[in-house]
């Protein structure tokens, strides 16, 4: 038997767990006690990570379509048809006319691989990951304002925070770990702030619950800000020496008035000024925010605004967190699988970022921004796009938009990478097997810039080829010489082209736990908190953010109607589905409502007379909808809420027209 | 008890004696910095085998109560339906093993074995097995923060349930035999002799270890177990406990006498179905849903209050003889809400506190 430090694979976290392995069989998972992130701690889908790898129905060889038909052919074969159709298609549409879409789980090397493939080889910028959609948002923010799109701090240095704010993510299901530090730091003392209009289970520890109206953080912030300012409590001397723009900040922030945000986010002014008053006064403050949701760029904004206000950046136990809440969300970005932005964040259009990267690859690269996983999958009748390579995405069960079931088989050609059967794989025309978590050596980076290795544990059945070595082999039979003995060479070539990866060799990493980025060969140890020594950074940027206009509900129209990612999703998940206890746990939602549901705050059903399971009629403005209503005190009163999954509804109420808002005014019918 | 003396340097000879007889011998080792591991002794490893270090957090149960266990093989073919067991019976040995990992077999013991029904499956795992107890007598290794055997009435030394137990007495260790297997290993050259002076060094360190538990973890169980059993732990005191779990199931993985499971049945090949078990854990929605939807524990507080309930009422104490918790303080390390067993203890204390009154004994 043999016990492995590994990395676990399930969200953004990264915890550190052993896989105990019997022969060539993973028999347990458990938690390090000595890991700096979990001390010893992980969640219900960490200890059941290894029943994946010894998950019976994996694909053996590669699946090649013939007449119609799902074919196994060798891998010579396979790898030969993908790269001569790649081509083929290429030179007759153009490099543009094919996309690559990565999933959030995907490794460092696969990822940085495939946009190479992408932008040296095809010649696209057509390249982003499955989340990029709400992601990308929350990136150009952080960059914009303070130069880096990750947390500024570490997970476990949140237990010396004095003020913890929660914006919205639920912790508790999502980021147990992290959830878990959270309330931990609030029993020894630290006072802990939720924002959100969900009450996710993270508000019942909250010293302040700020319950808003859905969409109206800006506005929040923005009174806090203004409080933090008229009582002076701003960090004048952090202003000073590390942030520009205060002025047009300031000077948008007067605008803001306490009572009309209190009614504008349908909380108390008390309260608002309450929590301005504790995150201000704070020694250290943090500030936690999801990036997989959908929100304007405003409310982040505002939020990092706060920070800089009380100059919470660059100290143990402060700082700014946008979670990733998929393992390897950051680090498919890092590696710069964005539409329009290169490894390392380097914008497609500046000339120096790309004259050194072509010098590195050998090859032109294209100008223009790429199409990303929004418009590849609604593209459906326009035929720009004809070929698409999925690598461990599958946007068929999991994309939150579109009709990728209708647009992907209007595709040439698709190309999917992953180790089982999935929806998306009736409409490949290829499928390429890949190995599991515990069968390869490769990197993820965690929401705290944590690069780590998962380690290689046991052998992969005969058969599946390492997702990373599938792509390199691709580009070779396309006639490229790339040369990769090993996952190590890869992430070599990856510290040459982003500098705060140089350090991250296989070596390095393997001591200890990982290394925080930036993780330079000068700085070999990795920087858990950015910032700390002043210099080599950029000035930081406040970002002026106008009042928002709030809508007066409509008469007709009294609730407002929410989308959002729903925990019932799981059940579809790949991982979750091959594991007995991860299946029933997240089977549960699907089991009590298995045509799906729109959720309604309890107390407002009582008053409509709905009941628990009973069919609803959404009525908006520009259509209606029908689905099972569940009832629960989680949702704030006057809200209601459609998870993502519920496509139909989505498209039956905004009608033909389309473009998603994220908040419409809608109202609740019976069904007589 | 027979006891007997036996040099420092001869102690992993007691390994090489049982791995002689053909038993597989577990081992307790070091990991990266404070993680340490059970694992199996072969000949390239079999000289870092520590006999001081933390207890392993990985719990020694999963030696006779594996994590997934296949039970059976359910094979179709030609029409024909073949039903096969699938029994693993192990000839195995825990060298290391803490007096409360030795408490915690002794607890499943009696839940699998004790009853009118014995599992087959854990009584394979379980009629071979010979424990080499190690009594935890190195403050600074063995014994942690989380550690409250003393409390639980299980350690340092185990009175019992153990085949052999290893005393450090300085210079010589103490070999206590539990039962005719480890009193047949004392014909062994290594075993000498042991002098009355040996037996009272054995009662002086005991004597001293027991000082160097950590005074948070300690007392207070009966009172718990009183108020459990009586049904006065107040609601709203569940409720502040439940709001603290994250629904991980760990607790009830690393606990040593934690006996749930639940059973799935998975296609593996063709025509070919196993049925296998796994650990569950009541933290779970899905531990007590039933098959029409309801479920009776479904606020995550109910849940968390069946977990101490079901270890500390009075009921399951005279069922089992023992309350199902052994002191060995992993559930304090495993919890990311910090409601392990002294955290939850505590809390029951404190609430109880508050709402009745204090009347001092007279005398």
């Amino acid at each position: 038997m043999a016990h492995n430090l590994t990395t676990c694979t399930f969200c953004g976290v990264g915890c550190g767990l052993y896989l105990e392995t019997s022969g060539n069989r993973v028999i347990g998972a458990y938690p390090s006690i000595s890991h700096p992130t979990n001390k010893g701690k992980i969640c219900v889908r960490g200890w059941h990570v290894h029943e994946v790898a010894s998950s019976p129905d994996r694909l053996k060889n590669p699946l090649l379509r013939k007449n119609g038909v799902l074919k196994e052919v060798t891998w010579a074969e396979a790898l030969d048809f993908v790269a001569t159709r790649l081509l083929h298609i290429r030179d007759l549409y153009g490099p543009d006319s094919i996309a690559f879409l990565v999933s959030p789980r995907s490794s460092n090397e696969e990822a940085y691989l495939l946009q190479k493939l992408a932008r040296a080889v095809v010649g696209t910028n057509n390249v982003d990951h499955g989340t990029g959609v709400y992601c990308n948002n929350s990136i150009d923010v952080l960059m914009d304002m303070i130069g880096v799109a990750a947390s500024t701090s570490s997970i476990a240095e949140l237990s010396q925070s004095a003020a913890i704010l929660v914006d919205e993510v639920d912790l508790f299901r999502k980021l147990p770990t992290i959830g878990g530090v959270v309330v931990r730091a609030k029993l020894n003392g630290a006072r802990l702030i939720v924002v959100g209009s969900r009450r996710n289970r993270i508000a019942e520890s909250a010293d302040i619950f700020l319950q808003i109206k859905p969409d109206t953080e800006a506005v929040l912030y923005g009174a806090m800000a203004k409080i933090i300012v008229d009582r002076g409590f701003i960090n004048r001397a952090f202003i000073k020496a590390h942030c520009d723009d205060y002025e047009s900040f300031s000077a948008k922030v007067c605008q803001y008035d306490l009572l009309s945000a209190a009614e504008a986010c349908g909380v108390s002014a008390d309260s608002i000024e309450a929590a301005a008053l504790t995150f201000a006064r704070a020694k250290t403050a943090s500030a936690l925010f999801s990036t997989v949701e959908a929100r304007q760029q405003e409310s982040v904004q505002a939020l990092i605004n706060m920070i800089l206000l009380t100059g919470n950046v660059g100290k143990p136990g402060a700082g700014i967190f946008p979670l990733a809440e998929q393992n390897n969300l950051q680090g498919v970005c890092d590696m710069g699988v964005l539409p329009g932005r290169l490894p390392g964040y380097c914008d497609v259009a500046d000339r120096n970022c790309r004259a050194k990267l072509e010098a590195i690859w050998n090859a032109k690269l294209p100008e223009s921004p790429g199409v990303g996983a929004r418009g590849v999958l609604t593209d459906r009748g326009h035929g720009t796009i004809k070929a698409l390579w999925l690598s461990r995405y599958n946007p068929v069960k999991s994309a939150l938009f579109g009709d990728a079931h209708k647009t992907i088989p209007e595709f040439d050609l698709v190309i999917a990478q992953h180790p089982f059967i999935t929806d998306d794989s009736r409409y490949a025309t290829v499928v390429l097997p890949t190995v599991v978590f515990g069968e390869e050596e490769v990197t993820f980076t965690s929401t705290e810039r944590r690069i780590q290795l998962a380690k290689k544990v046991v052998d992969a059945p005969p058969g599946p080829m390492p997702a990373w070595q599938q792509i390199a082999e691709v580009a070779r039979a396309m006639g490229t010489r790339w040369h990769y003995r090993s996952a190590a060479d890869v992430m070599n070539e990856i510290g040459e082209v982003m500098p705060f990866y140089s350090g991250a060799d296989y070596d390095n990493l393997a001591r200890e736990y990982g290394r925080q980025w930036p993780c330079t060969k000068e700085q070999p140890l990795g920087t858990p908190t950015l910032f700390t020594n002043g210099d080599g950074w950029r000035r930081f940027r406040f970002a002026p953010v106008a009042v928002p206009a709030t809508a007066t509900p409509a008469k007709d129209y009294p609730l407002t109607l929410v989308f959002g990612h729903s925990l019932y999703y799981w059940h579809q998940d790949a991982l979750v589905q091959h594991s007995e206890t991860l299946k029933r746990e997240y089977n549960i939602l699907f089991l009590d409502y298995p045509k799906g549901f729109v959720e309604v705050n309890s107390g407002d059903a009582k008053q409509l007379g709905v009941r628990d399971g009973e069919m609803i009629r959404l009525a908006a403005a520009r259509g209606s909808a029908e689905a099972t209503a569940r009832v629960t005190p989680e949702i704030r009163s006057g809200t209601v809420f459609v998870p993502y999954f519920m496509a139909e509804v989505e498209k039956n109420i905004f009608g033909a027209a389309g473009e998603a808002d994220r908040t419409v005014p809608v109202r609740v019918e019976k069904i007589a | 008890m027979k006891a007997r003396i036996l040099e420092r340097a001869d102690v992993l000879k007691i390994v090489d004696l049982l791995r002689a007889q053909g038993y597989e011998v577990i081992a307790p080792f070091c990991g990266r910095e404070r993680d340490t591991r059970f694992d199996t002794v072969t000949d390239a490893n079999r000289d870092e085998i520590q006999i001081h270090l933390a207890n392993p957090y990985y719990p020694p149960k999963r030696y006779v109560l594996p994590h997934i266990e296949p039970l059976l093989k359910v094979q179709q073919k030609n029409g024909e339906i073949k039903i096969e067991p699938e029994y693993e019976t192990p000839k195995r040995a825990i060298f290391g093993i803490r007096s409360c990992d030795v408490a915690g077999i002794d607890h499943l013991d009696r839940f699998y074995l004790g009853r009118d029904f014995r599992d087959i499956y854990y009584e394979n795992h379980r009629k071979n097995l010979f424990l080499v107890n190690v009594v935890c007598t190195d403050p600074e290794r063995d014994i942690g923060d989380e550690c409250f055997c003393v409390c639980a009435d299980t350690g340092p030394a185990a009175r019992e349930h153990f085949d052999l137990q290893l005393m450090d007495l300085g210079d010589k260790f103490m070999a206590v035999a539990g039962s005719d297997a480890g009193e047949a290993l004392f014909s062994a050259a290594i075993f000498k002799k042991a002098a009355p002076e040996n037996v009272e060094k054995r009662h002086r360190i005991l004597d001293s270890v027991r000082g160097r538990f950590k005074d948070k973890t300690t007392s207070w169980f009966s009172a718990t177990v009183r108020y459990i059993s009586q049904g006065k732990v107040l609601e709203k005191t569940w409720e502040e406990i439940g709001n603290r779990c994250m629904e991980c199931g760990g607790c009830t993985y690393v606990c040593p006498a934690c006996t749930c499971f639940t059973v799935s049945d998975r296609k593996i090949a063709a025509g070919e179905v196993e049925r296998i078990r796994i650990w569950d854990a009541c933290a779970l929605d899905g531990f007590t849903r039933m098959a029409g939807g309801f479920n009776p524990r479904r606020a995550v507080h109910d849940r968390r209050n069946r977990r101490f309930f079901r270890k500390l009422a009075h009921y399951f104490i005279q069922r089992e003889l023992s309350m199902a918790c052994v002191g060995c303080g992993r559930c304090v390390a495993v919890c990311h809400g910090d409601i392990g067993m002294p955290s939850v203890v505590e809390s029951i204390r404190r609430a109880t506190v508050e709402i009745e009154e204090h009347v001092p004994v007279k005398h």
